[in-house]
């Protein structure tokens, strides 16, 4: 008998049968009405509140060490961020919780900062977010190039820049927000500063308008002479002496790959049940008909490549539970999943025929929805770099 | 929670196979490949290992022996296997190990006709120049033969190391029938996944083969994986050897906790064929004019790859069977919390 084990077994079974209450219940027709009326599902509406006393944030594999025994979040993560995401991929993202900003905390932040800044979270009665925010009109997959500065000023530090396509930001506690000290330093210039809401200086929030994923709400703001006490630069100056810098934020999409490819494959997920269900009411699938062969055909692979996406997926997760590099495994399901979801969802609006490109049709949506898939937390090319700089030396 | 990891057995048994194939296998990859077949002492030292298809290694075990002598030659891993593909029907029969090879014929087109308890017809392909036993499987049963037949040795686009004939059954008694329908579909999943273990195999050795020659060739001042285009095709080449063989694996595991494992077996064998078929001819396109010549043994591994493709009902029936069971498949984690979704 094999080692090989790939069950999921029934604790976290259990747990899934909670998300998916959630996801019939509220993500799915959330989603469905924030996509309708092209606008993100408001901070106050009672549903967060619902799931934040429930305990429910998004499921992105990260986890303190535990005491004892294998690390399992980051399994329990992406089993969470598939099933999340099947029902809808922009609820999950505007979930309340740490988000994006949770594993810089958790990896860099010193005892204090986890402290101060984990501490709402803890408040049960309110639901609470947190952003992280890198990207800059200029500098996308290149977060090298971030022209955000920061400046030491007393106890202060000021910072000035602008940041762009940063989820949950408006509705957040608190954003990690990377600047560099030195434009001409590279990664070794580059900061992390927990920005707070209502600092002074934080200006301009404003929303994005996307082509899916409009549930969640993705905004750019400014930071003009924005002064962040020298205790929120995010693992204290020992930190950068050692030059970590860039590393912690390569460390943080290290921890999320995993999840955010599993979100892909979600949404892949949802697509086949929408045209298997559409195709078994209206297509009579065991006839020899040439048409009702290629569904089949069609409905085979995007399971085939499901299963697929979801083995890579599982495989990056369980190294890094066990704490082992997982680089290139991360790397290779998330640029597989995203690709594959963009296939299995063209193929689900290809099962409906016509019907498929209406804006009734659940299918369209996704279509839409899974694009940015293969563009956040690394482009799929920036995903294949990665893969060429491990296996044969690509030079930066 | 799921895990990935082999367990020490698993790995001893990974690197027997993986070293008998580097020392005995590949110093003799063109000669074995001219010969139609591996020196007898060979068969012999390898079956000596127990790692060939009649023992007790499980479809796991199975499918990591047979990836890594595919990585060296798998024409030569088609000769070394004894009953190889047959043998899941031998034991589904109650047959035993076969005495020498044996070969499946998946009769798509129905060129073989039994009546009155002999089997008459013939087949274009097997790889194989001498046969102890051969399998024909029609949709609801399998007719096992021990006699009977004639084989004309031909050429064949790859496996040159195992062989290559047209077979003929000229009214050959049938041996046994298995019509058991839980039985066939488990020997057919066995037999999928064993071929799509010989696909991951034969990718990842002529993937493998390519990344290297691309690390060392130079073209415009750097080294030819150094740009950007080939880079991102190793990268591809690399997941797509990885997708095949997590679907291997999990169509051996589905079979080893004694599932009927039809739609794993399925998809395992359509997944590697596909991964496989798009590794093989861009490992020969990496290594360019070079990769063309018999020089290097990625044009092999491009043939080899393409002929094990057509094997067990290959790419095509793998599909078909697969689209069969679609329209139940659920894909969602509800109620599977002790087996695999």
């Amino acid at each position: 008998m094999s080692m090989i084990d790939l069950s999921i077994g029934r604790d976290l079974e259990a747990q899934l049968e909670q998300v998916r209450r959630l996801g019939r219940e509220h993500l799915r027709p959330l989603g469905i009405e924030a996509d309708s009326r092209r606008e993100p599902v408001p901070p106050d509406h009672p549903f967060f509140a619902l799931a934040w006393r429930m305990g429910l944030g998004q499921p992105l594999g990260v986890e303190e060490r535990p005491a004892g025994g294998p690390r399992t979040g980051a399994r329990r993560g992406v089993v969470l961020a598939e099933e999340m995401s099947y029902w809808d991929r922009g609820m999950s993202v505007a979930m309340p919780g740490l988000g994006l900003g949770g594993p810089p905390l958790l990896s860099m932040g010193t005892p204090e900062q986890k402290e101060r800044f984990l501490a709402p979270f803890r408040d049960r009665e309110r639901p609470h977010w947190a952003a992280f925010g890198m990207t800059e009109p200029g500098a996308g997959s290149d977060v090298a190039a971030i022209q955000t500065t920061a400046v030491r000023t007393g106890d202060d530090w000021v910072l000035n820049g602008a940041k762009t396509f940063i989820s949950n930001s408006m509705r957040a506690d608190w954003i990690v927000v990377w600047a560099t000290v030195d434009r001409g330093a590279g990664r070794a210039g580059h900061r992390a500063f927990v920005v707070e809401r209502g600092t002074p200086g934080l200006e301009d929030m404003r929303y994005e308008h996307k082509m899916g994923l409009i549930a969640y709400e993705s905004s750019s703001f400014t930071l003009r002479d924005c002064r962040v006490p020298a205790a929120n630069l995010l693992g204290g100056e020992r930190y950068y002496a050692e030059r970590a810098g860039f590393k912690g934020a390569m460390r943080s999409f290290n921890a999320t790959r995993p999840a955010i490819a599993a979100m892909a494959v979600g949404i892949a997920r949802a697509a086949y049940d929408a045209a298997r269900d559409f195709a078994r009411t209206h297509y009579a699938l065991d006839r020899p008909i040439p048409r009702y062969q290629r569904v089949r055909d069609k409905l085979a692979r995007m399971a085939r490549k499901i299963e697929a996406g979801r083995l890579l997926c599982w495989r990056a997760a369980y190294l890094a539970d066990l704490e082992q590099p997982n680089e290139i495994e991360a790397s290779m399901a998330k640029a597989f999943a995203a690709g594959m979801a963009q296939e299995a969802t063209g193929l689900a609006v290809e099962i409906l025929g016509d019907a498929g490109v209406t804006r009734d049709a659940y299918v369209e949506k996704l279509y839409r929805d899974v694009k940015a898939m293969d563009i956040v937390e690394g482009t799929g090319q920036i995903q294949r770099i990665v893969i060429a700089r491990r296996l044969v030396g690509l030079p930066r | 929670m799921f895990t990935l990891a082999l367990s020490d057995e698993e790995r001893l048994i990974q690197d027997t196979a993986r070293r008998f194939a580097r020392d005995r296998l590949l110093p003799g990859l063109r000669a074995h490949e001219r010969a139609r077949g591996v020196p007898r002492e060979l068969v012999g030292e390898f079956a000596a290992l127990g790692l060939t298809a009649g023992e007790d290694l499980g479809a796991f075990g199975r499918v990591l022996v047979l990836e890594e002598l595919a990585a060296v030659d798998a024409g030569a891993a088609l000769a070394l296997d004894a009953g190889g593909l047959a043998q899941p029907l031998l034991d589904a029969a109650g047959l035993g190990a076969a005495r020498g090879r044996g070969v499946v014929i998946e009769d798509v087109e129905g060129r073989f006709h039994a009546r009155d308890g002999r089997l008459a017809g013939e087949h274009p392909w097997v790889p194989a120049d001498e046969i102890a036993v051969a399998v024909v499987l029609h949709p609801e049963r399998a007719l096992i033969v021990h006699e009977g037949w004639r084989l004309t040795p031909i050429a064949a686009c790859g496996l040159e190391a195992a062989g290559a004939s047209r077979l003929a059954l000229d009214d050959a008694p049938i041996a046994a029938t298995l019509e058991d329908p839980r039985a066939l579909r488990r020997a057919r999943a066995g037999i999928r996944t064993a071929v799509g273990a010989l696909l991951v195999g034969a990718a990842r050795g002529t993937h493998e083969y390519a990344m290297r020659y691309a690390t060392e060739r130079t073209a415009f001042g750097r080294p030819i994986a150094h740009h950007q285009a080939l880079a991102f095709l190793i990268a591809d080449l690399a997941t797509a050897v990885d997708i095949a063989r997590l679907a291997v694996w999990r169509a051996a595991a589905a079979l080893d906790r004694g599932e009927s494992a039809e739609w794993e077996g399925a998809s395992a064998l359509a997944e590697a064929a596909e991964q496989a078929l798009f590794v093989g001819p861009n490992a020969v396109q990496i290594l360019g004019g070079h990769g063309f010549m018999k020089d290097h043994p990625v044009e092999k591994s491009m043939r080899d790859i393409r002929t094990l493709a057509q094997m067990a009902g290959g790419r095509d029936e793998a599909e078909l069977a697969a689209a069969a069971l679609v329209p139940e498949r659920e894909l969602g984690f509800a109620g599977r919390g002790d087996r695999c979704p």
